[in-house]
């Protein structure tokens, strides 16, 4: 049984030569990983104009569609501009392509063929790859020149489970788990220097670990929304909510007047 | 005039001041290190450590309930005080960090 009254003596040594390098080594090395994905982000790709106004008519119309309950245009404007939008949709003048041909099937563009999506996923993969690799350099670089040795007390205590884990590479079967190696305050670390990094390099920065946890795909998607979707479909399901909006519609000036009047009190409530 | 629905409530949130309440996190964060540096120092352990990290949090919380918010947190955040209270996983993280750095320092080495 180990007994708490018992310290081991450290080297002072290894706290200037392990705990602060390490420490270093991995601020150092999360700032480097910012810039680096900052330098790899190539400029989005620019749109013709035709595909950015197929977009900006989507847009358009969930921003009309998003106030219509309390809306701030009078009816006249907003019937107007619904009822061309509407028609605009069903016509189909503002897709890229102009108008469906009657006769040609619709397919969305497959995505692994259409090259603007594809570039899109390639961008995803590379800042992944980048913001992986210096994390097993580092534990690679930790196994091998700081191993075999006990670095650190923990404050709090742990279950044996972590033992194997936490005090690799030392072999006393009752030493207390809360003497760890290097390894484990490389996880320290890893989780506690995001604080850190969103100090230093603003709160969307590319060194936060807690990044690396969502799965790799999940980045992968297009970056440039809707490239690999039909418009077609989109535009006409856009038109049926611009009908839905327009029944719900109510001006926000409604009636004015009359609030007003009644507010200062001009108004009998009888009338 | 109240707003009834969430989506009208949504609307009047201004986003740029919301934005600027990464200043709350900023102050989360320096509490969360200093209180870990004091924890080390003072060479508390266990559930003494933790205790003293959930007494800054809360004691924290009370300063910016009081002088900032006014005693109206929801009107100043829009997770309302849980958002004020709540430090973080990442937080969490950095108080362990802070908590075992200055302890290994002061009390482990000579």
């Amino acid at each position: 049984m180990s007994s708490n009254a018992v310290s081991l003596y450290l080297d002072p040594q290894i706290r200037d030569w392990v705990l602060f390098p390490i420490t270093l080594v991995m601020i150092l090395v999360g700032i480097l990983r910012h810039y680096v994905v900052i330098l790899l982000q190539s400029p989005p790709k620019k749109l013709p104009r035709a595909a950015i106004r197929e977009q900006r008519a989507l847009v358009r119309s969930q921003i009309l569609r998003a106030t219509s309950t309390n809306s701030p245009i009078s009816e006249s404007f907003y019937k107007s501009i619904s009822r061309n939008l509407s028609q605009a949709f069903e016509a189909g003048t503002y897709l890229k392509d102009g108008p469906p041909k009657a006769d040609a099937p619709s397919t969305p563009p497959n995505p692994l063929s259409d090259p603007n999506a594809m570039d899109g996923m390639m961008a995803g993969m590379k800042t992944q790859m980048v913001m992986m690799v210096p994390q097993m350099v580092i534990m690679g670089w930790i196994n091998f020149f700081f191993q075999g040795f006990v670095l650190i007390k923990l404050p709090f205590p742990l279950t044996l489970g972590f033992k194997s884990m936490l005090q690799r590479g030392i072999e006393t079967p009752d030493m207390d788990v809360r003497w760890v190696s290097s390894l484990s305050w490389y996880f320290l670390n890893f989780f506690g220097l995001n604080g850190l990094y969103r100090l230093i390099l603003g709160g969307d920065n590319a060194a936060d670990s807690t990044r690396d946890m969502t799965t790799p795909f999940a980045a992968g998607v297009p970056q440039a929304p809707g490239q690999a979707q039909d418009y077609n479909k989109l535009l006409k399901a856009e038109k049926d909510n611009l009908e839905l909006a327009e029944g719900l519609y109510s001006w926000v000036g409604k009636d004015v007047e009359q609030r007003v009047l009644r507010r200062y009190g001009k108004l009998h409530s009888s009338l | 005039m109240s707003a009834p629905n969430p989506d009208a409530a949504a609307q009047r949130i201004y986003l740029p001041n919301v934005q600027h309440n990464s200043a709350l996190m900023t102050v989360k964060f320096l509490s969360a290190c200093f209180t870990g540096a004091t924890a080390g120092i003072l060479g508390l352990q266990n559930w003494l450590g933790f205790a003293l990290f959930l007494a800054s949090t809360l004691s924290t919380s009370a300063c910016i309930y009081v002088i900032n918010c006014k005693g109206r947190p929801a009107k100043y955040m829009p997770g309302g005080l849980w958002e004020l209270v709540n430090p973080g996983q990442d937080n969490m993280f950095s108080f362990v960090l802070a908590w075992t750095l200055f302890f290994g320092i002061v009390h482990v080495y000579d």
